[in-house]
Parts: structure tokens; sequence; C-alpha cells
């Protein structure tokens, strides 16, 4: 399964046309559907379900949207998407696969149904070809929108992080959270793009490993964790702060370019 | 010979002298102070003080002796400087024979006092703090003496401190003296920005003074000499022992106020509103304290009041735009106000600390001299023709009566003046005559030198003082010389008027009448309601206000409601809506999806 993950994702970062995107997109879903519904549990059963139904429309809607610019140019381009309707609604399907405002319902659920790794694999993994997507397709994209939704990520995510006790969801949001930040400077400076999802990645990872290490799901499980592994329980610390974004550490720095480059265009 | 160098030398000598008890028992062991060295050492000053005042009437020189310049800023200097004109060298010697007197007259006072030797050395301090402010020219080195004998003031009032009055009353000095000493350091920063010097000789100012520095002046002097407003300081100063009584609260601190308007007298004169509010305030505190000393039943607080309304009446005279005649009141108001505090001393003392004079009477036969000496005070106060009181009074009401200002202000003043006459008499006819009412078993001997010597010899002085010093000096503005005859004898008319009403009125006392309490009695009573309304009313205000302020305003509000606790609510109100929307159905997810696409196209189109 791992492999076939890997090369759907391959498939689709290095494809030209649509249709050999859409394939790639497709074989992930495939690919990771067993991996959530491993355990049999109702509440991962669950999971599966609302993960493939979201993935299939979009899917579904990034198919139309590639069919409509076809229809109007007369070419499969990923780079030349330039009809404006196509734009919006393969805006809207790149949304609902990473689970962007208002797209996000399904994410927190799906992320608390699967095992911890497969948490990981689902927020780091699979959210690449879709960046990747919008990375190629960034010039032609509708500003508005994507600010809209991006801004309602940030804020969305960081509200509905406060109010929960499983770690996972809690994860999620802010898995959301940096989804909005990426967004937001896509249409000026996509670079800095690519540079908050491979920060995001790195310390999602570290996160997910080290919970993964200390079975721990729930807060109440994090309470007790210093006692077993207490090195483990500050390293913790260190990466949930640079997740937050805390000056010295890591985190920071993407948020701090972003907003550089936002004051430059004058929006921020 | 030299008479500046003679002037200068004599001056300085004059302070030294007056500082060496202070020195001499820091330097050796074996200098202590005893109270009849530090009356001596005032003695021998006022002698000294005596050649300055001579060569300066024989030669009218002035001089201005500059000691030291602190250089504060490099554009701002302080230089720390004496001003020996008139007004300081003529009070100089009154001042010290005032003072050598109330010593003497300290040294019996105060011989039960175990405490004695402390008590005359915060009265040196004091007179070194007073006449400090004097002899300033700078008004720095002015406002160090003002602060000075606040502060022994304050001491002394509070001398005999395990009476809770007492203490009340040292309080009450300090803080109604302090709200003044805020107008003072007013003026001062004004000074200090406009002209760029605190020096009183280069306080001319070409054109109108704005009238904000001369309203603060007159706020310091209104705190310093009790005009209404912050006046209830005076009375309750009555707490401390007498010779502090007649020192500070009679003739030197209290003048301080007035010492102050008269030296800043250039600054004044050109703004007609600050000499007006001059005019109406002192007019109404002459007549309210006047009116309040004619039910009081206290002698110390009848010549308490006395002296508030003379220092209302020497308001008057600063508004009349005459310093120099305010300063002749000063100095006659001086001599005669010490002596009745001090015969005043010696009855309470011979009555065994009895203050109420319901209780004394036929005092003349058993205390001769005292009481001689009390009546001279008393008619020298009401302005009896050629005592001290006429040659100063009498030419303020003259002055009054034939200028064009506010007869609002004369007729207040004259009213006063009757008044004055009232409660005088009043007190003269209850203490001195008719039939004893004091406990049978009292032995009064007033034979001690210390007790008779000080009080004849201001007696003395209140008799010549008057006569002698109007006909040394030239006055600088010629009293008005021609009036009718009504308005020139107007103050001896009212004050008759007064003597008879007075007069009348006292064979209540005979008659054993059970006084009503009507209304205007009871005004006169609690004096004026003053005390009563502002005491509870403007702290308790200003001290709910301070907390409401601290902890309403800051706690509660700002860090509650609008601060970290605020921000921490309106997140958890976010939050909890949000999260009954996550309600995990997938139909209900699909369907916002198709909804939100619709409106990002419809949007778009």
């Amino acid at each position: 399964f791992t492999a076939s993950l890997l090369l759907g994702t391959t498939l689709t970062i290095s494809s030209n046309h649509w249709i050999m995107a859409w394939a790639g997109l497709e074989i992930n879903t495939l690919a990771i559907l067993p991996m959530i519904s491993k355990s049999h549990h109702p509440r991962a059963i669950e999971a599966a379900t609302k993960y493939f139904l979201t993935q299939a429309t979009a899917s579904a809607l990034l198919l139309f949207s590639s069919m409509i610019n076809a229809w109007q140019t007369g070419q499969w381009d990923i780079t030349q998407l330039t009809n404006p309707t196509s734009c919006l609604i393969l805006t809207s399907a790149i949304a609902m696969k990473l689970g962007l405002v208002p797209f996000h319902f399904w994410f927190p659920e799906v992320l608390q149904g699967t095992p911890l790794t497969t948490g990981l694999l689902l927020s780091t993994l699979m959210k690449f070809p879709p960046i990747t997507l919008l990375y190629m397709t960034s010039p032609s994209l509708n500003p508005t929108v994507l600010t809209s939704m991006a801004i309602l990520s940030t804020a969305l995510g960081g509200w509905m992080g406060l109010n929960q006790t499983q770690i996972r969801k809690i994860l999620a949001f802010s898995s959301i959270s940096h989804l909005g930040w990426m967004t937001i400077i896509i249409s000026y400076n996509p670079k800095l793009t690519l540079l908050n999802f491979y920060l995001y990645a790195l310390m999602t990872t570290a996160t997910f490993l080290t919970l993964h290490s200390t079975k721990a799901s729930k807060l109440s499980t994090l309470m007790t964790t210093w006692t077993k592994t207490p090195t483990l329980n500050a390293a913790l610390l260190l990466t949930l702060l640079s997740l937050a974004g805390l000056p010295p550490l890591t985190g920071f720095l993407p948020k701090w370019l972003i907003i550089q480059e936002l004051t430059k265009q004058d929006m921020a | 010979m030299d008479l500046s160098l003679v002037l200068n030398t004599f001056t300085l000598l004059t302070l030294t002298t007056l500082s060496t008890p202070i020195i001499f028992p820091l330097l050796s062991d074996s200098l202590k102070n005893t109270p009849s060295t530090i009356t001596n050492t005032v003695k021998a000053s006022f002698l000294i003080s005596l050649i300055p005042m001579t060569i300066h009437i024989h030669s009218g020189s002035e001089s201005l002796i500059t000691l030291w310049e602190w250089k504060f800023i490099m554009t701002f200097k302080i230089p720390i400087s004496l001003k020996l004109d008139f007004y300081s060298l003529t009070f100089l010697p009154i001042a010290l024979f005032v003072s050598w007197s109330i010593l003497q007259f300290a040294t019996w006072y105060m011989a039960s006092d175990p405490h004695a030797t402390k008590f005359f050395t915060y009265l040196l301090l004091f007179l070194i703090a007073m006449l400090t402010l004097i002899v300033a020219n700078n008004l720095f080195v002015l406002f160090i003496g003002w602060e000075g004998v606040g502060v022994m003031s304050f001491l002394l009032i509070s001398w005999w401190h395990g009476r809770a009055e007492a203490n009340t009353a040292a309080l009450q000095a300090i803080l109604y003296n302090r709200v003044g000493d805020v107008g003072l350091i007013l003026c001062l920063a004004w000074l200090a920005y406009t002209t760029n010097t605190w020096e009183i000789q280069q306080l001319n100012s070409p054109h109108q003074t704005p009238t904000l520095p001369l309203l603060g002046l007159i706020l310091a002097a209104t705190g310093k000499s009790a005009q209404f407003g912050l006046h209830p300081w005076l009375p309750a100063a009555m707490e401390g022992p007498t010779p502090v009584s007649a020192l500070l609260h009679s003739s030197t601190m209290v003048v301080a106020g007035i010492f102050l308007l008269i030296r800043t007298h250039p600054l004044l004169s050109s703004n007609q509103t600050a000499m007006t509010t001059c005019l109406c305030l002192g007019a109404l505190s002459t007549l309210f304290a006047a009116t309040c000393a004619l039910t009081q039943n206290d002698i110390k607080k009848i010549i308490a009041f006395s002296t508030s309304s003379q220092l209302g009446l020497m308001m008057v005279t600063i508004g009349l735009n005459l310093p120099q005649l305010a300063f002749l009141h000063i100095s006659t108001h001086a001599f005669f106000k010490a002596m009745l505090f001090l015969c005043s001393g010696s009855i309470i003392h011979n009555l065994n600390g009895e203050q109420d004079i319901r209780k004394m009477g036929g005092l003349q036969k058993m205390l001769p001299t005292t009481t001689s000496c009390l009546t001279i005070g008393n008619l020298a106060l009401m302005g009896t023709p050629f005592l001290a009181g006429f040659y100063s009074k009498d030419q303020i009401i003259e002055c009054l009566n034939t200028s064009y200002l506010n007869s609002w202000a004369l007729i207040l003043t004259l009213l006063a003046t009757s008044f004055t006459a009232v409660y005088t008499i009043r007190m003269t006819v209850l203490v001195q005559t008719g039939f004893t009412r004091i406990p049978p078993l009292t032995p009064m001997n007033e034979n001690n030198p210390a007790i008779t010597s000080p009080i004849t010899r201001l007696a003395l002085g209140s008799i010549m003082a008057g006569l002698l010093i109007t006909s040394y000096i030239t006055p600088t503005k010629t009293p008005p010389m021609t009036m009718p005859l009504s308005i020139k004898i107007t103050a001896l008319v009212i004050t008759i008027l007064g003597i008879i009403i007075a007069l009348e009125l006292s064979k209540l006392t005979q008659t054993l009448i059970l006084t009503k309490q009507t209304p205007l009695y009871n005004f006169s009573t609690s004096l004026g309601y003053f005390n009563l309304l502002t005491h509870r009313l403007t702290t308790k205000t200003l001290l709910t206000g301070g907390q409401n302020i601290a902890s309403h305003l800051v706690d509660l509000s700002w860090y509650k409601l609008l601060g970290p606790e605020g921000l921490a609510n309106l997140q958890l109100t976010t939050t909890k809506t949000i999260t009954t929307l996550h309600s995990g159905l997938i139909k209900a997810y699909l369907s916002s999806f198709a909804l939100s696409l619709l409106i990002i196209l419809m949007s778009a189109h």
C-alpha cells in the first residue's frame, strides 16, 4: 500500500496532463482507504467512508474543471489553465482535497478515526499532490477566493482547536490553519507556499511520531508522558511551540516571510 | 564709614546669632541649650537688628546680598540672595521683638513641661524659617522658608500629641497649607518658564501678566493666611500651646501669605482680575471670620478668628493696590495680637487651664496687669484713635471708602469692622468685668516678671508702634487726604455702634436667660457650616473616586472585561458556537460543500 501511495504521488507531481494528475490522485485515494480502515473499528470505517466520499467528489470536480478548460481552450496542459470558471472549480476541488474552509468538515473526523501513522500520511503526503497542482496553476487562480478561504481557514482552525480534547482533532485543526497560511501567499509568491509546506510537514511528522511512540491520543494521556519519557516530552513541547509559530523556533520563519510578502503587496 | 557695609554686616550678624543655639549643641556636649539661653539669644538678635533698621530709616539704603549661586541648569541660575529693603529691614526687628517677648513668656508658661528645651528649639527653628522667608530675594529661598514654617507649625501645633484634637488640628494645618503650596509652585513654574528668573527684583512685568500664575499666588496666600476657603486650620490650630498661637498664628506665620503678595506686588498690580479677587476674597474672609467670632466661647478661638478677620482686611488692602499699607497693618497687628494671645495665656494658666469665657469674669480685680494690657490690645484691635491699630486700620477703611472699587467689598468690610468691635467688647466684658464665675479655689499669681514684662513691653509697642512707623517712612502712594466728614469718621462711627450693640447684648449674661438656638446663632457657632460640609464631602468624594478608578476601572473593567479575560471569553464563545456546527453528518458536510461551490461560482460572475 505504501508503494501505491508513492506511485500515485509521483504520478501527480510529474504530470503535465490533467488526466495523469487525476489518475495519480485517484490512486492515492484508493491506496490510503484500506490503511485508514485497517483496525475495523466502526469509527475507522466511518472515517474511511467520509474520506472516500469527499475525495471522490473532489476528484470529480477536478476532472470537471479540466474538461471545461479543454473544451474552451482545446488543451489539457496543467499550467495553461485559463478559463475562469474552471479555475474556480479547480480551486474548490483542491480546497476539498486539502481541507480548506469551507470544505474542511471531513478532516477532523477522518483524522480522529485513523491510527496515528496513517494520520501522519494523511496530513503530509496526501497534501503534497494538491499543493503541487495549486503551485503549477497559481498564476491563473482567483486571488479573492483564495484569500477569503485562507483567512477563514486560519481563523476557524484556531478557534476550533481550542475546544478539543482529542489530540488528533487538534492536529487536524492545526493542519487546516497551516493550510490557510499556505494558501494566502500562493498568488503572490508560490515559493513561500512550498517553504511553508515543507516546514509544516517536518514539524507535523515530528509531532505525530512522538505521539505515536507514547501512544497518546487524548490530552489526558499526554499529561502523564513526562514520567515515562521526560526528554521526549520536552522535545514535544518545543515542536508544538514551533508549530504554533513562536519566534526563535523554525515555525516562525514561514509566517514571518508570508507576512512580509503580504505587506509588500499592500494586503496585510 | 560705609553705610551699606554696616547694613549688610549687621543683618548677617542678626541671622547668624539666631542660628547659634542650633549649631552650638552639635559642636560640643557641654554647650546645651536652656530656655533662657534661647530667649537671650533672640533678645541679642533683636538689639542687633535695630541697627540695620536705623540705617535704613536714616539713609534709605537698601541692599542685596548674594551668598551663593546654585547652578542647577546652565541657563537658569538660582542665586541664594537676601533682599534688605524697607519691608524686610522693618519687619526683622518687629518679628524679633515679638518673638523675644513670647519666648520670655514661654519660660513661665512651659516651665512645667519636661521637654521645654525642645519646645524652645522648635520655636527658634520656626523663627529662622520665618526670617528666611522675609529676607529672601529669590522665590526659591522664600519657598524654603515657606515650607519650613509649615513644617514647624505642624510640629508645634501637635506639641501635646497625646491629645487627638491636637493631631487632627496639625494635620488640618499641613493639608490646607499644602493646597496653597500648589498655587505657589504653579506661579514659580510659570515664572521660570516665561521670565527665566525667580528673583524678586526682576519681577516687573511690562505688560499685563496672565491671570493664572497670579491666581496661583492668591491660592498660596489663601492657604497660608487662612482666607475663606482654606481657613478651617486657623481656629483648629489653637490646640497648640499659647506661645505657639502667639508666635505663629498671630504675628508671623499667617502673615507669610500676605507678605508673599506684597513682595510680588509688581506682578499683581497690572492685572485687574487678580486685584478684584484679592479684594472680594479678603472682604468675604474678614466678614466670615468676624461672624464666627461672635458666638465663640473659647477665648483663644475668639482671638484666632479676630486674626483671621484682620488677615482678610490685609488681603483687602492688597486688593486696593496698597502694599505698603498692608505691610503697615502687618507690623502693627503683630504687636497687639501677640499681646492678646499672651494675656489669654496668662489668664488660662492662672485659671488652671480654663479657656471658656463663660467661666471667667471679674478678672480685673484679680489680674490687674494682664487685664489692663488686654484692654489696651482690644482697643488697638478695634482701631481706637492714636493707638497702633488706628494708623493702619483707619487708613485702610478711608482708602476703601474713597476708592472707585467694589462697593460690596466695602459693605462687607465695614460690617466686619463693627463685628470686630462687638466680639472684642463681648470678650472684654465677659472676661474682665462683672461678677466672677470662676471656681473659688484658684490660685492666681501674675507677679512673675516672666509674665508681666513681655506683656507690658508689647503693650508699649501697641501704643507706640503705629506712631513710630508712620512717622519714619515715606509712603509710596499718596494717601487720600480730602474726603467728606462722614467718610472720614466712618470707621469710628461703626466701631462705636458695635460697642453699643455689644454692651446691650452682653446684658443677657446678667439676666440668666438661655440663648435660643436661632438659625443665625447656629450659623455663627458652627463656623458657618463650612467645616461640616467640606471636611467630609471632599475627602469622601476624592477617596471613593480613587477607589473606583483603581479597583473598578483598572482591575475589573480593563483586566476582566476588555483585557486578557475579555479576549479569552470572546474566543470561548466563538469556539462553542463553531463546535456545534461540526455535527459529524456527512450529508450536511457534502451539502455545505455544494453550497459553498455555488456561492463561489456565483460571486465570481
